[in-house]
């Protein structure tokens, strides 16, 4: 329990912090505009089905380079100015330091999704006839997810480096490899790594939840990794200590 | 308490720490002392947890920092160098958070922010944002940090680094202050702040232990001898004088010199066995007052810090580092 307080206050000064940095104001108008244009773009067309579906199967491309620019301040800022000296002298563990970071980076992003919400209300007052609202909320669940697994694929590689612009580049060439590999690169694979890739895929469990399906092996599956990479990046912590 | 033993740590090819051992004891102000790359910092984030040694270990108020990390992060207050912090924190917001960490929450954290805030006298920077505080101020705040939970042991990196002469001196008397009934370990290069807040002094070059023990009796040179100043009226009272100086139990020799003005030095060395040296002083102060002469100085002699710090740094640490296994922790 006193765990969990702990992260809960880290994850409260991170959430904060990130409103009283630039970078997070920043960030907040890039998503929001990448949004706005695409609404505009794909989803405010005459004549066509009132839904978010471009957005969301977009979702993936368009967190690439937001996920990043959350993440990477998250531990390589603290070991840049010093001041992870403190929070890793205090009487919290690796793995809830990390748990920390994390819960304030997704209730940025959360933050972040709120302020799309108003788009989903002008598609309700200008859709005639409504949009079904299972699709939108299966993809904003899809989007939350997705953000988070780039958040700690983020929050990793904020472990390795002091510096914030390796931190956000490092994380956004593995989550551009990542993608690139599990679609593009999937068909030019062997058979058996094309499986692997094929498992790994992200886009293709987007597509489910953007026609409104909600399959649990797809939540799962960015469950677990979101998961693993928290704790990878908890273990990379512990292994600071050691070296 | 803090024990620490056998420390070995490499950061590469190079030994940041090669078998250092030494203790503070409890109540007292303990100064950590070495020139750059001596091992002082990496002393510390041992101590602290931040990080680990390769070999040896540290315990502190008894439970040992490799198997119980945990209370012993929560039994110390720590200020790093340069009390790096979040500069886009309020001073109070910034407190709040540090005693959340450290597990305290509602009246609890209330009152803990309170008193840290006014020991430290930051009650009217408490809303200001800890990046536009001055030097001095900043460090306030990371001494707030460090006692917000009242830990009975002080961790302190520097804690005068970069303030004016008069931001030091209030320094020195918070951390006085705060050393009241616990544990104070404080690095710092500024010797002459050394020697007037610390009761004892750890000297580490090149990543070994130099010199430990009460700074009293580092500075007299670890001999038992007292310095005596005094003008006599006639040369034949000073002979006298020292004549019975010689005879007095328990001194073993008292070498003369005369100063200018008609004024004697002696340093007297005694055995402390037979006479302490309170009753010395006692002794040869009634003696010289029989001789009518004008004592102008009766104590121990005692070098600077700076002067004892210079010449072990000419000596170089011990060629053998202390080799033990970890294992005796247990």
């Amino acid at each position: 329990m006193s765990s969990a307080r702990v992260a809960w206050a880290i994850a409260r000064r991170e959430f904060a912090s990130l409103f009283r940095v630039p970078v997070g104001w920043l960030v907040l108008a890039l998503y929001a505009g990448l949004w706005g244009g695409m609404f505009v773009q794909f989803v405010l067309v005459p004549g066509a089905p009132a839904t978010l579906r471009p957005l969301f199967a977009t979702a993936a491309w368009l967190m690439l380079p937001i996920a990043p620019a959350i993440s990477m301040r998250l531990v390589s800022d603290e070991l840049r100015t010093g001041s992870y000296e403190l929070v890793a002298t205090s009487p919290a563990s690796d793995f809830v330091l990390a748990m920390g970071k994390f819960l304030g980076a997704g209730l940025f992003l959360l933050a972040m999704l709120v302020g799309t919400l108003p788009l989903v209300g002008v598609l309700l007052v200008v859709s005639d006839p409504m949009p079904d609202v299972g699709p939108m909320l299966a993809g904003y669940l899809s989007v939350t997810l997705l953000g988070v697994l780039f958040l700690s694929v983020g929050l990793l590689a904020s472990t390795l480096t002091a510096s914030q612009t390796l931190s956000f580049l490092g994380a956004m060439m593995a989550l551009f490899v990542w993608l690139l590999a599990t679609t593009a690169g999937r068909s030019r694979a062997p058979e058996g790594v094309a499986e692997v890739l094929a498992m790994l895929a992200i886009t293709d469990r987007l597509e489910g939840f953007a026609k409104g399906v909600i399959d649990t092996g797809d939540v799962a599956f960015f469950i677990v990794l979101t998961g693993w990479f928290v704790l990878a990046a908890s273990v990379c912590l512990s292994v600071r200590r050691w070296s | 308490m803090i024990e620490v033993r056998h420390l070995q740590k490499s950061f590469g090819r190079v030994h940041a720490l090669s078998g250092v051992s030494f203790a503070v004891p409890p109540g007292q102000v303990t100064g950590l002392l070495g020139s750059n790359g001596a091992g002082k910092s990496t002393t510390i984030r041992i101590i602290t947890g931040y990080t680990s040694p390769d070999a040896g270990w540290v315990r502190v108020g008894g439970a040992l920092a490799s198997h119980d990390a945990m209370r012993v992060r929560r039994s110390i207050g720590y200020l790093p160098e340069s009390a790096p912090t979040y500069g886009e924190m309020s001073v109070q917001s910034l407190l709040r958070f540090r005693a959340s960490l450290q597990g305290l929450r509602g009246k609890a954290r209330k009152a803990a922010v309170g008193r840290a805030i006014d020991t430290c006298v930051l009650g009217s920077v408490r809303r200001r944002r800890v990046g536009q505080l001055s030097k001095g101020y900043k460090q306030r705040v990371g001494l707030a940090t460090a006692i917000l939970h009242d830990p009975p042991v002080l961790v302190l990196d520097e804690p005068s680094n970069g303030l004016d002469p008069s931001q030091i001196t209030e320094t020195r008397s918070l951390i006085r202050r705060l050393a009241e009934g616990r544990t104070v370990l404080v690095s710092s290069h500024i010797l002459p702040e050394i020697e007037r807040t610390c009761d004892r002094v750890v000297i580490l070059a090149q990543g070994r232990l130099c010199a430990e023990g009460d700074l009293k009796e580092l500075l007299a040179g670890g001999e038992h001898e007292l310095v005596a100043e005094a003008r006599f009226a006639t040369p034949a009272s000073r002979a006298v004088a020292l004549d019975a100086a010689k005879a007095i139990d328990g001194v073993q020799r008292v070498l003369p010199r005369e100063m200018d003005g008609g004024v004697a030095r002696w340093r007297v060395g005694f055995d402390p066995s037979t006479i302490t040296e309170p009753e010395l002083r006692h002794t040869l102060g009634a003696l010289l007052a029989k001789a009518g002469a004008e004592v102008r100085l009766l104590e121990r002699e005692r070098v600077s810090l700076e002067h004892l710090f210079l010449k072990l740094m000419e000596q170089g640490p011990p060629s053998e580092p202390e080799a033990k296994p970890a294992e005796d922790a247990a």
